[in-house]
């Protein structure tokens, strides 16, 4: 099993290299010289210098790229045009801002998703099953911006319950923990609801599926009552299907996020990227592509792993 | 000593396109105990569907009525929370698939753990413990590896001696195995019914052995039940059924065994036809669109079960005139 790890995380390398060459030959198709870029408002004749000798402009492409590599292992992304930081910094900065948001809502709308998943599938065709598959499927066909945007006309605008956006209280003097999960619960709950839809309907197509299979009618002729025919034979039968896709759909949702972070003015990497974009300041763009790329492999690798322990099928080898 | 099982006009009916069908009629017949009673027939006569109806395991779509009487208790009268208190411990079962009838994500030793853990009140250790001794007993050889495999790491024959382990674990009194060998190849299921027969002699267990084979009945049972489109067309004692069979259907399924003398030329020979579908059901007696001896009033109505002695019955007009 650790032996298979090692080998999956080694073969995740040559994917992460990819990623690196396609955001190093970005910065090369960038209209500009790399150090103008590079140095943005810090540009003297003297630091370009310096830095073309660091970067080795004058030698081989590929060796450029070699030297570019060092760097962004060593956390090393240059410097911020806008912000005059160096990029690193504010990537950290804004990483646990988005993190919090993404892993709650993937983890609850995972649970849920399954939860409800399976629910339907046991009740096929009940009125229950139909009025769940009309809302998912109302929430699955929603864009993401456009759920944002609903959520703050009602909760927000309409119901003074939420704020819209930001992450503290300017007009509270001490804002404690108590504000800060009240800015969360919009961003987290439109990130979930988008997510929970599409789980959910995978979830209950592999239940029915599972629910027909004659290990169920074993569990049964056991003696084991209905919740644990369901949810201990039926489940892990069922989520197999759903750990490969989970891997696979990463990007969409961090894609999502980034989405989510812009309508509520949530500064984290989406936030983060967005006005980056806008102002053109291309070693964050750089930075994070680099960085999505990373969170895409490691998606697929956390897959992988997780489908090794659920199904004892798979050969570690 | 009374029964292990009566079963007293049991029916099926399947609600198919807002109609009801009868997949089971009026089928009655008891097990006593530590005996062994092969219900026998084609395929789609009905076999499964008796098996199931009998501990409630078919879908919402049927229809059941009639009485199971398990040790005095009617079956179909029980809240659902008594009934699984039988299923795995009062009565246990294996079906025909033994290559998906065990879960693929569990192990070995958790799935026959599982049954004792639902019926006894012992430790997860004890039940550990009690699993590989079940797993002895039914000729697993390496029984402490084999509880940290997986199923997929085993023949469909050592599947197959899983399941019998599982439906046996909590000693149950009545065992119903639906075809338990029809997947295996022939050395395998010979292996398997010897096994069967030695669970039947050691612990005592009454079997309810479902087959489409009467070779597997002359060897396994004491008595044979044979059913046809969801009736009882014969009943009667292994020698009734071998040496003295009455109804046309049992003839012809008799026919149909292989003969391992190879002297006698005699070629196999089928039944000519089909098992008739639920939804259509030949008026009169059910056999006679495939019956060699077929008359008139065949055609027109169904016959009784009529006695041919007192432990053996027949289905059939031409044994009307022999009631004493
Ligand atoms: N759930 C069901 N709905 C409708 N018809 C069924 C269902 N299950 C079985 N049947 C029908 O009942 C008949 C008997 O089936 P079964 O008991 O499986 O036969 P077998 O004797 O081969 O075990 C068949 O005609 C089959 O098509
Ligand atoms: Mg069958």
């Amino acid at each position: 099993m650790l032996k298979y790890m090692v080998r999956r995380v080694l073969e995740a390398i040559p994917t992460l290299l990819g990623v690196t060459v396609i955001s190093f030959i970005m910065i090369h198709i960038v209209p500009g010289s790399p150090v103008r870029i590079l140095l943005g408002n810090h540009y003297t004749l003297e630091r370009a210098a310096v830095l073309s000798k660091e970067l080795g402009l004058n030698k081989p492409l590929w060796i450029q790229y070699f030297i570019w590599l060092g760097n962004i292992l060593h956390g090393n992304f240059g410097f911020s045009y806008v912000y005059d930081k160096p990029v690193a910094h504010l990537i950290l900065q804004a990483l646990p801002h988005t993190l919090i948001i993404v892993v709650v809502s993937i983890l609850a709308a995972h649970l849920f998703a399954v939860f409800l998943g399976s629910v339907q599938a046991y009740y096929q065709d009940s009125i229950f099953d139909q009025i769940a598959t009309v809302i998912n499927y109302l929430f699955y066909s929603m864009p993401s911006f456009w759920l944002g945007v609903l959520l703050i006309i009602v909760f927000s605008i309409n119901l003074h319950w939420l704020p819209s956006g930001g992450i503290v209280s300017s007009q509270v003097s001490n804002p404690g923990f108590g504000d800060w999960v009240r800015h969360l619960i919009l961003p987290v709950g439109s990130l979930f609801l988008i997510s929970v839809a599409g789980w959910a309907r995978y979830m209950r197509s592999s239940m029915r599926e599972s629910l027909l299979q004659d290990y169920v009618r074993t569990a049964r002729m056991k003696g084991a009552n209905e919740f644990r025919v369901v949810f201990v034979h039926a489940l892990r039968n069922s989520i197999l299907p759903l750990i490969t896709m989970f891997g696979l759909s990463l990007p969409t949702l961090l894609g999502g996020a980034l989405f989510i972070e812009e309508i509520f003015n949530y500064p984290g990497m989406g936030l983060l990227y967005w006005d980056a974009v806008n102002s053109r300041d291309y070693p964050i763009i750089m930075a994070i592509t680099v960085f999505l790329g990373i969170v895409t492999v490691l998606g697929n690798l956390i897959a992988d792993i997780l489908y090794g322990i659920v199904d004892p099928r798979i050969q570690y080898r | 000593m009374s029964n292990i099982l009566d079963v007293e006009l049991l029916n099926v009916e399947f609600n198919i396109n807002g109609n009801y069908y009868h997949a089971v009629n009026d089928v009655s017949f008891h097990i006593k105990p530590g005996e062994t009673l092969g219900l026998v027939g084609e395929s789609g006569c009905g076999k499964s569907v008796t098996s199931l109806a009998l501990v409630r395991l078919l879908s919402k779509s049927a229809r059941v009525t009639g009485n199971v009487l398990f040790e005095g208790q009617n079956l179909l009268d029980l809240a659902d929370n008594e009934m699984r208190k039988i299923r795995g411990n009062g009565i246990g079962m294996i079906f025909q698939e033994p290559m998906t009838s065990l879960n693929p994500v569990y192990k070995i030793g958790a799935q026959i753990s599982e049954t004792l853990l639902l019926h006894r009140d012992i430790s997860a250790r004890e039940a550990f413990v009690q699993s590989v001794d079940m797993l002895k007993k039914v000729g697993i050889p390496r029984p402490d590896e084999i509880m940290d495999e997986h199923p997929h790491q085993l023949s469909g024959g050592m599947r197959q001696r899983v399941m019998i382990a599982i439906a046996m674990a909590c000693n149950p009194h009545l065992l119903i195995a639906d075809e338990p060998t029809t997947a295996l190849d022939v050395t395998i299921q010979a292996q398997i019914l010897e096994l069967m027969r030695d669970i039947s002699n050691d612990f005592g267990t009454s079997i309810l052995l479902i087959t489409h084979d009467l070779g597997v009945v002359a060897e396994m049972c004491d008595r044979v039940v044979v059913m046809y489109a969801g009736q009882i067309v014969e009943q009667g004692t292994v020698d009734d059924i071998f040496f003295n069979p009455q109804h046309p259907y049992t003839r012809g399924l008799l026919n149909a065994i292989p003969k391992i003398d190879a002297r006698s030329k005699q070629r196999l020979q089928p039944i000519e036809g089909n098992v008739p579908s639920l939804t259509r059901m030949p008026r009169g007696c059910r056999f006679s669109p495939r019956c060699p001896h077929v008359t008139d009033p065949c055609k027109m109505q169904s016959p009784e079960l009529f006695a041919v002695d007192d432990t053996h019955f027949s289905r059939c007009w031409m044994n009307e005139k022999r009631e004493i």
